[in-house]
């Protein structure tokens, strides 16, 4: 659906030259959430922005259903921005208008007749649940309220693309959990596929299916969201999983645990089933002590963490590793004992 | 006793000709200067760097012209500009003559003020009708005007303000108006008491002017 492919950007800055895209592939499948996570700096608002040419990338291709994007000039951008829905952190709506003339602003560009607009922007406000507040101007809104505007704004001419720049970085945690629902549904519904990008792990474990990270204009890792919290590769992604799933002990106590190996085991679907444990003490005789552990759901799938203390009872902690790996379990040692 | 009346009359006659004839020159002049300023105005925000429509060249040349046209005082420009008056009213002297100046000297001064209220838009809203596929006269005509309507309402309020003072200056070379009857009656004859008539019309004028300025404004105002 989307294929980016050694996409660059530069900025000359006052000290000199900012490469803030450098070198990104990436593939977007149709119907899919992709997220794309960085720290601040690291490119992601060029990189959204270069999809629609908001930005004018340097050199690369961006091909959008086998089209190339970076050759669209004039009118023919014009009306290929018009079947690319986006939304923003900070909602980026017409304080002059209403709820409702909001919705329908895309719809007068387009130039979509009176009637039709009518009715399809009764239709929108229904999807995202405004109808109540549709004479309302956007001050007399909440955040949550504001996006949801910045939602049917952006759905109203039927985009099969919707990017979403940071849409919930500005919403308090319920209002994040909103939308992001109602993001969800509404590619359920219409099918679409939506790029997003957030510095926000949380994000990407809610309801993004594919995830790249990226760092200084790269993409350091790519993958299926379950994946990469399995088996996170770069120590940023590690650093961005650890912030949603936190299994840094407490101070102090890392210390305290001398006598025995300090383990990391992270697992996902059926591997939870398995009375491993016992296995451990019984087969393997290793004493495991949970110093923390939880279970977390990332699209559905249950996906496990625990931080175990192992201590040899006339096994061995090498034999006892590889055979949690061999259940499909990934193993990473913090502290040999 | 009789005679008092025949001369309060006179005066109040005087008072309310000067009134009409300042009214006259400042809504004409205000109305021109808003025809012409608004468009001259818009064209320098979007011409900006990392506007709309980009161009250093002609953003310099606009800014140049509305900073001299700015600069000049207004009574050198009123004489300056009298070829020009006499060519497009016939005369340079008179009410309908000094609207000529005074539309002059209002223009960039509504060009900056409409500069200033665009530049007030938060430019994610510009980036988003982009985003949405608007051509630039779109984005002009359905995003920055009414965006920046509160600000161009409260600008056109002060230009009108300053058009009055402006207005006096005109009369004082015959344009006529209240600033006319200051000059003349006022201080060229000693009546004080004609003086202070006239400047607490202009007070209660400019009063009215901002009072309806600042409701309009607030009225459109949803920020």
């Amino acid at each position: 659906m989307i294929e980016i492919k050694g996409l660059v950007k530069n900025y000359s800055t006052g000290q000199g030259v900012l490469h803030a895209l450098n070198g990104v592939d990436l593939k977007v499948n149709e119907g899919e959430i992709f997220g794309i996570i960085g720290p601040s700096g690291a490119g992601k608002s060029t990189l959204i922005r270069s999809l629609n040419l908001l930005e004018i990338p340097d050199a690369g291709s961006i091909k959008i259903n086998g089209k190339e994007v970076r050759s669209l000039k004039g009118k023919e951008l014009r009306d290929f921005r018009r079947k690319i829905g986006m939304i923003f952190q900070h909602f980026n709506l017409l304080s002059s208008r209403t709820v409702r003339e909001n919705i329908a602003f895309p719809l007068e560009i387009a130039g979509v007749p009176a009637g039709e607009r009518n009715r399809k922007v009764d239709r929108l406000m229904e999807l995202v649940g405004l109808s109540a507040h549709a004479d309302h101007y956007p001050s007399e809104l909440s955040g949550g309220q504001k996006q949801r505007v910045g939602i049917a704004r952006a759905l109203a001419n039927d985009p099969q693309i919707l990017l979403s720049d940071e849409a919930t970085s500005s919403l308090d945690p319920e209002s994040t959990e909103a939308i992001l629902d109602l993001l969800k549904r509404i590619r359920d519904e219409l099918n679409l596929t939506i790029v997003l990008i957030t510095h926000e792990m949380e994000v990407i474990k809610k309801i993004c299916d594919r995830v790249a990270v990226l760092e200084n204009g790269r993409v350091i890792e790519e993958g299926e969201v379950i994946d990469v919290f399995l088996n996170p590769q770069q120590e940023l992604t590690r650093r961005f999983i650890r912030t949603v799933i936190d299994y840094t002990l407490p101070e102090g106590l890392e210390e305290m645990v001398i006598k025995g190996t300090l383990v990391r085991v992270t697992f996902k679907g059926e591997s939870t089933h398995q009375p491993l444990m016992s296995l451990l003490v019984k087969k393997y005789q290793i004493d495991a002590n949970i110093l923390y552990g939880r279970i977390d759901d990332i699209q559905g799938t249950p996906f496990g963490t625990l931080i175990l203390e192992m201590i040899p009872n006339g096994g061995s902690i090498d034999q006892a590793l590889n055979f949690l790996k061999e259940q499909g379990l990934v193993v990473e040692v913090l502290k040999n004992g | 006793m009789g005679e008092l009346l025949a001369i309060l009359e006179k005066y109040n006659h005087l008072l309310l000709n000067g009134t009409l004839e300042t009214l006259y020159m400042v809504s004409v002049s205000l109305v021109i200067a808003v025809i012409f300023g608004i468009p001259l105005g818009v064209l320098t925000t979007i011409t900006r760097k990392g506007h709309i429509l980009t161009n250093n060249v002609l953003n310099k040349i606009l800014d140049g012209i509305i900073n001299i046209g700015r600069s000049i005082p207004f009574i050198i420009l009123m004489v300056a500009i009298i070829p020009l008056t006499r060519a497009l009213v016939g005369t340079s002297i008179g009410t309908t003559a000094a609207i000529v100046p005074l539309a002059v000297a209002a223009i960039p001064f509504v060009a900056r003020v409409v500069d200033n209220a665009l530049l007030e838009i938060d430019p994610g809203i510009i980036e988003a009708a982009r985003s949405m596929g608007a051509t630039p006269l779109q984005i002009i005509v359905k995003v920055l005007l009414p965006e920046a309507l509160p600000g161009l309402i409260l600008g056109v309020t002060l230009t009108a303000i300053n058009l009055i003072g402006y207005s006096a200056m005109a009369g004082a070379i015959g344009g006529g108006g209240l600033g006319d009857i200051a000059v003349r009656y006022g201080y060229q004859r000693f009546r004080i008491e004609v003086m202070v008539q006239t400047v607490i019309i202009l007070v209660l004028l400019v009063q009215l002017i901002q009072w309806a300025g600042n409701k309009i404004a607030s009225h459109f105002d949803h920020r």
